[in-house]
């Protein structure tokens, strides 16, 4: 379900660029994943004995799994093992990256090791989205060392990661994060959550994506930037606001409000606040979301 | 009552949300939809349309849902009022029925959970 956190890895580690991603990203969506990935993923074959089976395919003509368990790669068990299992999205992501020549097999089993260890999920199902995995890769991928994310900035970012996967689409990238004083914008929404815990949340997005984002979240097709597209993207911000303070409210007793969503008409948002900017790299563009935190309670 | 014989006031700042319900209600028939974008022009709209059956949202500018359902209930303590928000939290749940909201939906609007709360009242009507 993460693959938006590979895909920063992989950028942030220079494997591929903005517009190879872009690419893999678009393509992933029609492809299946094979044995061979699989069984780098689960260890059970090196890179090198998968390149050794695909070779030995062009000889032979019988399946990659039969052909593993010729060659002593693979037991059956195994074979059945990982037909029956779920593959992770990110491998999906990796093997895009190999079949364009972008990465080689060898390449995708040190990334995807080097992947695993950074993010401490070794002996984590990679398949279960628990919110032990996100809270890992949250760390991780935003680190505010100065100024580590309260408990409620978790929840609110655990949250906003889910809301995006569920009602916009999970092809996504979070680009890195940074703090920010001001921030240009173009087609802004801005809702405060009030209370004990106070922050303002801004979606921003130029005209084109904005217009992709709302088909895709009302799942109606606009063709111009209009009124229905900013109401999606007011909808989009009201709903992720509410259902947070839902949350916090049965997390706690702390009971907030939110305020009407409302849109920015100035080409510089300034910030009081300490600000958080959250790129959102999408196929159809670039969502900003920035969390000012106003007030905390912790 | 009959579908096509109500009338149906939505009130959400969302013109989004507005034409989704619509579209939701409009499956079962084609009642006489009035529309307000504030708490205010909810209750102002709700004194001079008199609808049969109210939708209404908890955060909108100018007055508040809570605020609206207060008033139209002092107004008609009869009216029939059912919230859809996506602030569902415990106390906003009690407050909007402790006001006298018939029921609660929260968002993202469920089609399925719309058509129930229509029909449940067009049988009490």
């Amino acid at each position: 379900m993460y693959t938006q956190f590979f895909g920063n890895y992989l950028l942030s580690k220079g494997y591929v660029t903005n517009e190879q991603l872009f690419s893999a990203m678009q393509k992933q969506s029609n492809e299946h994943m094979r044995l061979g990935t699989l069984a780098i993923h689960a260890g059970y074959m090196t890179a090198s004995e998968v390149d050794q089976t695909i070779i030995q395919q062009t000889h032979e003509d019988k399946k990659f799994g039969e052909l593993a368990i010729d060659m002593g790669y693979l037991t059956n068990d195994q074979v059945l093992e990982l037909l029956r299992s779920q593959s992770p999205d990110f491998l999906l992501l990796g093997q895009v990256l190999v079949d364009e020549g972008i990465l080689t097999n060898s390449d995708l089993e040190n990334i995807i090791a080097d992947y695993r260890s950074q993010n401490e999920l070794i002996d984590l199902d990679m398949t279960q989205d628990s919110h032990d995995n996100i809270m890992k890769l949250l760390d991780n991928f935003f680190i505010m060392s100065e100024t580590p994310l309260s408990h409620y900035g978790h929840m609110y970012l655990e949250l906003l990661f889910n809301n995006f996967i569920r009602f916009v689409g999970e092809d996504f990238t979070p680009l890195t994060s940074e703090e920010c004083d001001a921030f240009p914008v173009e087609c802004c929404i801005r809702q405060r959550v009030i209370g004990e815990y106070e922050i303002a949340s801004y979606i921003n997005m130029d005209e084109e994506t904005a217009i992709a984002f709302a088909s895709r979240y009302v799942g109606d097709t606009f063709t111009e930037y209009d009124e229905y597209v900013r109401a999606s993207m007011e909808d989009f911000l009201n709903l992720h606001n509410g259902l947070f303070i839902v949350n916090v409210s049965n997390d706690s007793s702390l009971e907030l409000k939110i305020s009407a969503p409302e849109a920015i008409d100035d080409p510089i948002v300034e910030f009081e606040h300490r600000t958080y900017h959250f790129p959102m790299l999408y196929s159809f563009g670039i969502v900003h979301f920035l969390y000012e935190v106003v007030k905390t309670c912790e | 009552m009959k579908i096509d014989e109500a009338k149906i006031l939505i009130s959400d700042d969302s013109i989004l949300a507005r034409k989704q319900l619509k579209d939701i209600i409009s499956s079962l028939g084609t009642p006489t939809f009035v529309e307000a974008s504030n708490g205010q022009a909810a209750i102002d709209k709700y004194k001079e349309e008199k609808p049969d059956l109210v939708f209404l949202d908890i955060v909108m500018p100018e007055k508040d849902g809570n605020i609206a359902i207060q008033e139209i209930m002092a107004y008609d303590p009869k009216a029939e009022i059912i919230i859809a928000s996506s602030v569902g939290t415990q106390s906003q749940l009690k407050c909007a029925l402790e006001a006298g909201a018939k029921d609660f939906i929260q968002k993202p609007i469920d089609k399925d959970q719309v058509i129930k709360v229509v029909t449940a009242f067009l049988e009490r009507r």
